[in-house]
């Protein structure tokens, strides 16, 4: 039980039943679409970025606690920060979430996922919406497929 | 090879009638206490079915629901199953299945109700 309370911190149920900036951005200069089939989580993230900032953030779709809390608090993590630094979070995260190394500083809020390393299965769920901006930042058109 | 004609074997012992009879008896009792809990749907209740059954619970999706149930000690299948038309028609991403055979007995259902309760503790729901 103690296990599965680190993987399922009252954070991440927080996140889960009251998803923040969980809307459609209307324009947004960027968006793509996250699909997992196996899990059939679907998202589609939004972003308003201005001068390499991201100023605005938002995300629809369905999913499971951990897909919609990690994307959840990814719009609150990357709010305000520019494209690069963005690019580094993300790499902070994956490494995060797949290692056994201690999680570098400067992950606030993000790190109470730091117990999904423990569920190979769900990382991929953790990371969707992660790999969502990266393909809309990217221009990608195509939806990004995580497996 | 070898272990599967010991296992055919085994089966042909044990009989198809039994096998059947065993299997429809803890459908049976596994449904009964499914119905009791808040917030559960079973999804199909065909008179005649096999001994699976496939599930939602409120609010929680069945691929939380698999890993806690697993920490629990229950093996269920979680996710559309490879049948993503019939989940459209039923308007849900996912089920989690549990399904039951021969070497199961109604202490593992009594378990696997247990462990759903515990799903639900843990979502507060």
């Amino acid at each position: 039980m103690s296990d599965l309370r680190e993987l399922y911190q009252e954070v991440i149920l927080d996140h889960n039943k009251r998803p923040r900036n969980f809307r459609v951005l209307n324009p947004a200069s960027h968006e793509a679409k996250g699909h997992n089939p196996l899990c059939g989580d679907r998202i589609t993230v939004y972003l308003t970025v201005v001068d390499d900032i991201i100023q605005d953030i938002a995300f629809q779709g369905q999913g499971c606690a951990i897909s919609t809390a990690s994307a959840s608090l990814m719009t609150e993590a990357l709010k305000g920060k520019t494209i690069a630094e963005a690019e580094r979070l993300f790499e902070h995260f994956h490494e995060m979430v797949t290692t056994d190394q201690e999680p570098p500083s400067g992950m606030g809020k993000l790190a109470v996922l730091q117990g999904v390393r423990d569920y190979p299965s769900r990382v991929k769920c953790a990371t969707l919406s992660w790999h969502a901006v990266q393909a809309a930042l990217n221009r990608q058109t195509d939806p990004v497929i995580t497996e | 090879m070898i272990a599967f004609g010991a296992a055919l074997n085994w089966v042909r012992e044990i009989g198809y009638d039994f096998i059947g009879q065993h299997e429809q008896d803890l459908l049976e009792y596994a449904t009964a206490q499914f119905r009791q809990i808040p917030g559960l749907h079973i999804i199909r209740s065909a008179a005649a079915k096999a001994s699976v059954l496939s599930f939602t619970l409120d609010g929680i999706h069945p691929h939380d629901v698999g890993t806690i149930m697993d920490m629990e000690g229950v093996a269920v299948r979680t996710g559309h199953h490879c049948a993503q038309p019939v989940m459209d028609r039923y308007g849900i991403p996912a089920t989690t299945r549990a399904s039951f055979g021969v070497y199961n007995t109604r202490a593992d259902v009594d378990v696997l109700v247990a462990a759903i309760y515990k799903v639900k503790e843990m979502f507060g729901s």
